[in-house]
């Protein structure tokens, strides 16, 4: 067998639990053994608003196997909000069966804990509720006038935007909808817990190890030292999985009441209902410029859902704030209470809708000018973010526009829709310019050295989380790098709150932030030891140090944080998106042929888990167009999309040939080691590339996602002349 | 999922006096369709009589020039058969268009004549759904129907059958095979096989009970060079149609001989488009007549509050379907 080595970060070596993976070793958060487990099967309410009146569990109850059947007539008293709506965060507590009253079609309200999953499953089903139902608020067109300004505060103004859009000699007003989406990473929200004479612990599918452990403290009011949550893989979250849900609360209330182990894991269905999704969004832009190009204004206002428990606001207009040259901007946002869960942050929040609205509303205004839509950008381009009035630390946004349109050869396209056709096929080119924040954050770590036959190895812990994004290899890469040994000699352990406490993975800092707290775990390693040795000896490697002093063991912690440097200026990454796009010219269908992706997001740790991420990022960016898109049933206020046979995210036939490029780019200001968010910049702004294309293609702006046979067949083509 | 039997009978005979046996009794073929609507709580069945692997899994000649497929058959068999790729190439193009590889190597032929509709509301047991719970209403009809039916539908139910071998099936003008609880045998014709929903929506077919699916016969092949299967859904593959179409073409001395077309998603049944097959017969052809045939077919159309697209979509697909159908040489 190869006993290759590798080294050190920009390798694009293979995942280092990979194999792992691939032969169901790695073990995911339902799937621990567990002694005397118990399995939980959660009940959902089937009205979207009112009251329970009566519930019979006696016959569940009689079942083989049932142990408790819960519902909030006997659920352990939980924290409750003290306000009225308040603002949803990462850490927010999760009161659950508290009462009788319901708010969105699915909400929990009950669980069954059985020996096996069939008997709680079967037991369930046996569980009678009667509802006393109130007229539920679920159609948007109608609850418009509810909107209401959000506590958390996105909005943003400069200039004088009646001004901006007088000074205008062209202009556009155009309103862009994107549907609710659900996140649905492959694994279940799923979790085993255990209440240990007041400790509990967690084995539990979550993005953010720490911000779990406050939720499931703060809910339980227990301190939260008494609290552990382990999660060593996670099958994907997309933002689903950053905050501990309700079923998290309901396992450990379970396990608490029983005295049992609680298995619970969420069904797909479930997953439509209970674990968040991405709202409906409805943005309107008004956009101005010079009949030479110059931007003069730019208004973006959204309006969307909240539950009417919860507040939760995604930031449509942030793309809007900062990518132009604009003098006169606004940016607002509003929210309707809904009867629906609770919206939450969904792979770009802000970004991937937001983009979608300005990105297409930047094509519309370059050809109504008869612009290039990339010499357009290009002219507005700012080397300063406008909302805040500092430079940004870098920004290629140019470089990536340019060198992606020679890759994709763009020069090749036709300017007039409609013009370029093949058989049956009409065929459009689009573009689209990215931005994504790329917000490092404090991180620890720690790093335990031992030497074995005068060889180093070393293991480094810190509570991060790999959610099938590469956290395991690049943290490794990392330590390699600065301990100068193989990756094959690091063990890298994750994912368990006793670790060192990072920010865990979402808002694409998990890379940057994971692999500058390892580096500082390693560099203080060394730099101790060498004090400890009184070693001067700056070149020799710290394998030999250990070797020639004989010492075995030693242990170090590091924690990175964000400088002042960082704190002053603007820290994002940029990308640009390009996309051929066929449009059958009769029957609504179309397939995307070719997508180039250019990003310039700071140092690749490893270009082979980078490239996964932009190619995830497309693909998903690729299915808002395509067909994903959460229904609500409108007398009855249910997802009528309720499996994947009916949410349709895409096939690998949808998917284009994709070729990425990642521009060189240093950025210490970032961070130490330059490394940028990569996570969500994939998916930013993909469906306005899309789109555009397809205007390219037959001259229908589609500015309703997702753009379905329906929707492309009954368009009609704009005045092209 | 709710408490069950499982039984594995030797022989059709025994299949039958299981199923005479327990009225709530359900045969099995590959359970891509059955035990998903169980573990849905749409299908309760209190016994399941495993017939997939019962021996009706031959594809043979019938010695009238057509082809008997085994009820037992899996649909990836059948569809990359090679008789049947050479003869019916119209069946396999549909069969090879639904589900997934996966299903296809698990459902059977007979299982997939009997597959329930993908109306989400039968699908979802705290809505009201007279297919599923007769007597509750229909959901649909007043909710969210884009992709609910055109044709044929009652106030009753205006669900499709979500079928695409069926639909070719229709173009085809098979024949299913069926054995009775009495063991002895009939033949129905594919028209008649599924049925409108009229006041009874809970049935979807023909069937009495117990029958048992042995076989479908093909009749000899006449669209062997001309065929077309359009299916026009959501995404690439693994997506139900929103509307699809079946259409083979016989030409002799540059007319069309023969014709045989039908659609999917637009009814409770695989939609035979008499009509349109009548006026094509001895034509040339050539796209206008394609287009008076696709008028022709969807002059009949009733839509329902959200679906109106479907007329459109659907005229486009038969004139691509016939015009694909024509241009294409075996
Ligand atoms: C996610 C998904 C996507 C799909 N997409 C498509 C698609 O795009 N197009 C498409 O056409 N289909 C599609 N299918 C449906 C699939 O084709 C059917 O599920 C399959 O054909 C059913 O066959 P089966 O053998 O598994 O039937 P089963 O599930 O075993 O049985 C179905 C019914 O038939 C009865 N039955 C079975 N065999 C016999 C017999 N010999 N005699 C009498 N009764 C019998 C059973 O009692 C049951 O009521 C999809 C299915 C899934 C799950
Ligand atoms: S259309 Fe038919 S299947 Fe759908 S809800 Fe109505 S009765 Fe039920």
């Amino acid at each position: 067998m190869e006993t290759a080595t590798s080294s050190g970060i920009g390798n694009a070596i293979d995942r280092v639990e990979g194999r792992l993976k691939v032969t169901g070793m790695a073990k995911y958060a339902s799937e621990f053994f567990v002694e005397n487990l118990a399995y939980a099967q959660a009940i959902n309410s089937t009205v979207a608003k009112g009251k329970i009146v009566s519930i019979d569990t006696s016959e569940a109850e009689k079942q083989k196997g049932v142990i408790l059947v819960l519902t909030h007539l006997n659920a352990e008293k939980l924290k409750a909000y003290d306000e009225e709506r308040p603002v949803l965060s990462v850490s927010s507590i999760q009161p659950v069966l508290q009462s009788p009253e319901i708010h969105y079609y699915g909400e929990y309200v009950g669980l069954v804990v059985a020996d096996t999953f069939e008997q709680a499953q079967y037991a369930a089903r046996l569980v009678k509720i009667e509802y006393e139902k109130d007229a539920p608020t679920i159609n948007f067109e109608e609850a418009r006038g509810e909107a209401y300004k959000p506590n958390e505060q996105s909005d943003h103004l400069r200039g004088d935007i009646d001004a901006g859009m007088a000074e205008a000699e062209v202009k556009l007003e155009a309103t862009y909808n994107t549907p609710i989406e659900h996140q649905h990473p492959m694994e279940l929200h799923a979790i085993i817990a255990t209440w240990d004479n007041g400790k509990v612990k967690a084995y539990a599918s979550q993005q953010m190890i720490d911000n779990a452990a406050i939720t499931i403290a703060e809910t339980f009011q227990i301190p939260k030292r008494d609290v552990r949550v382990i999660a060593p893989y996670v099958g994907g979250g997309f933002g689903s999985k950053l905050h501990a849900k309700q079923h998290v609360i309901l396992a450990v209330m379970a396990a608490k009441m029983t005295g049992r182990p609680v298995q619970l894991t969420v069904t797909r269905q479930q997953m439509f209902t209970n674990t968040n999704l991405r709202q409906h969004n409805e943005q309107k832009i008004s956009i101005g410029a010079t009949r030479d190009g110059k931007l003069t204004a730019l208004a973006h206002d959204t309006l969307s859902h909240t539950s009417t428990y919860e507040e939760y606001q995604e930031p449509c207009g942030s793309v809007s704030k900062m990518l132009y040259n604009v003098p006169n901007n606004r940016v607002t946002h509003r929210l309707i209470p809904m009867n629906i869960q609770t919206p939450f942050a969904m792979r770009a929040p802000g970004e991937a809708t937001g983009s979608f609205a300005l990105e297409s509303a930047m094509d519309e205004l370059a050809w109504k000018l008869k612009m290039d839509p990339i010499a357009f950008r290009i002219l507005n381009d700012t080397q300063t973010d406008l909302s805040n009035d500092k430079a940004f630390s870098s920004r290629l946004l140019k470089e990536c526009l340019r060198i992606g349109a020679d890759k994709f050869g763009w020069n090749q396209r036709k300017m007039t829709p409609g013009t370029n056709r093949q058989g049956n096929w009409l065929i459009g080119y689009g573009v689209s310019a990215a931005s994504r924040a790329a917000p490092y954050q404090k991180t620890s770590s720690k790093v335990l050295l031992e030497l074995k036959n005068k060889t180093l190895y070393a293991t480094v812990q810190m509570d991060a989380t790999d959610i099938g994004t590469g956290s395991y290899t690049i943290i490794a890469q990392t330590a390699s790098e600065y301990l100068g040994i193989p990756v094959e000699r690091i063990t890298v352990e994750i994912g368990d709150s006793l670790f060192p406490v990072t920010p865990g993975s979402g808002g694409s800092w998990g890379a940057a932030s994971y692999a500058n707290g390892a580096r500082m775990a390693c560099l203080n390693a060394i730099d101790g030891l060498k004090r400890k040795l009184n070693s001067h000896d700056k070149a020799g490697s710290i394998e030999a140090l250990m070797i020639d002093n004989q010492v075995t063991r030693y242990e170090a912690e590091g924690t990175a944080e964000p400088s002042e440097a960082f704190k002053k200026h603007s820290v994002y990454s940029f990308g640009a998106n390009f996309s051929e796009v066929w449009v059958d010219k009769d029957t609504g269908m179309y397939r995307i042929k070719r997508m180039v992706n250019v990003g310039a997001c700071g140092k690749i740790l490893n270009p082979k888990t980078a490239f996964g991420q932009i190619i995830g990022g497309l693909t998903m960016g690729a299915g808002m167009v395509i067909a994903e898109q959460s229904r609500v049933e409108p007398n009855y206020g249910n997802f009528i999309t309720r499996s994947f046979a009916d949410y349709h995210v895409p096939v690998n036939l949808d998917m284009a040939n994709i070729e990425v490029v990642f521009l060189p780019e240093e950025d210490k200001i970032a961070n130490e080691m330059g490394v940028k968010g990569i996570g969500e910049l994939g998916i930013t702004s993909v469906a306005a590339s899309i789109t555009n294309a397809i205007f390219n293609a037959t001259g229908k702006r589609m500015r309703d996602l997702p753009v379905t046979p329906e929707k492309l067949l009954t368009a009609a083509v704009e005045e092209i002349s | 999922m709710r408490p069950f039997v499982y039984i594995e009978p030797k022989n059709p005979q025994e299949a039958l006096a299981a199923s005479v046996a327990n009225s709530a009794a359900k045969y099995l073929g590959g359970g891509t369709n059955l035990i998903d609507l169980m573990k849905e709580d749409v299908e309760r069945p209190a016994e399941l009589i495993e017939v997939a692997d019962l021996n009706f899994k031959e594809i043979k000649a019938t010695g009238k020039g057509g082809f008997l497929l085994g009820a037992m058959c899996n649909n990836a068999e059948t569809a990359n058969h090679p008789e049947i790729r050479k003869s019916y190439p119209l069946l396999s193009m549909a069969m090879l268009s639904a589900a997934t590889a996966q299903i296809r190597n698990m459902a059977t032929n007979g299982g997939n004549l009997l597959q329930r509709t993908r109306c989400p509301y039968f699908y979802e047991v705290s809505m009201p759904c007279n297919k599923r719970a007769p007597g509750t209403g229909c959901g649909a009809i007043k909710g969210m129907n884009a992709q609910h039916a055109l044709f044929g539908w009652s106030e009753q139910c205006v669900a499709v059958n979500p079928s695409d071998m069926c639909v070719a099936l229709a173009a085809l003008g098979a024949v299913v095979h069926v054995q009775q609880a009495d063991s002895g045998m009939r033949t129905i014709d594919f028209a008649d096989f599924h049925r409108l929903p009229g006041s009874q929506p809970e049935k979807d077919n023909t069937l009495q009970p117990n029958d048992l699916i042995t076989a479908i016969e093909l009749p000899a092949p006449v669209f062997s060079d001309h065929y077309y299967y359009l299916k026009i859904r959501e995404r690439s593959s693994y997506a139900f149609a929103l509307v699809s179409v079946a259409a083979g073409l016989q030409i002799r001395d540059g007319a069309i001989a023969q014709v045989g077309l039908a659609m999917g998603g637009v009814a409770h049944k695989p939609w035979k488009l008499t009509a349109a097959e009548s006026f094509l017969k001895g034509k040339k052809p050539s796209a206008q007549n394609f287009e008076a045939a696709a008028d022709l077919a969807m002059r009949e159309a009733r839509p329902l509050s959200d679906n109106g697209f479907k007329v459109e979509m659907g005229k486009k697909a038969i004139v691509r379907a016939l015009s694909q159908a024509y241009e294409r040489t075996a």
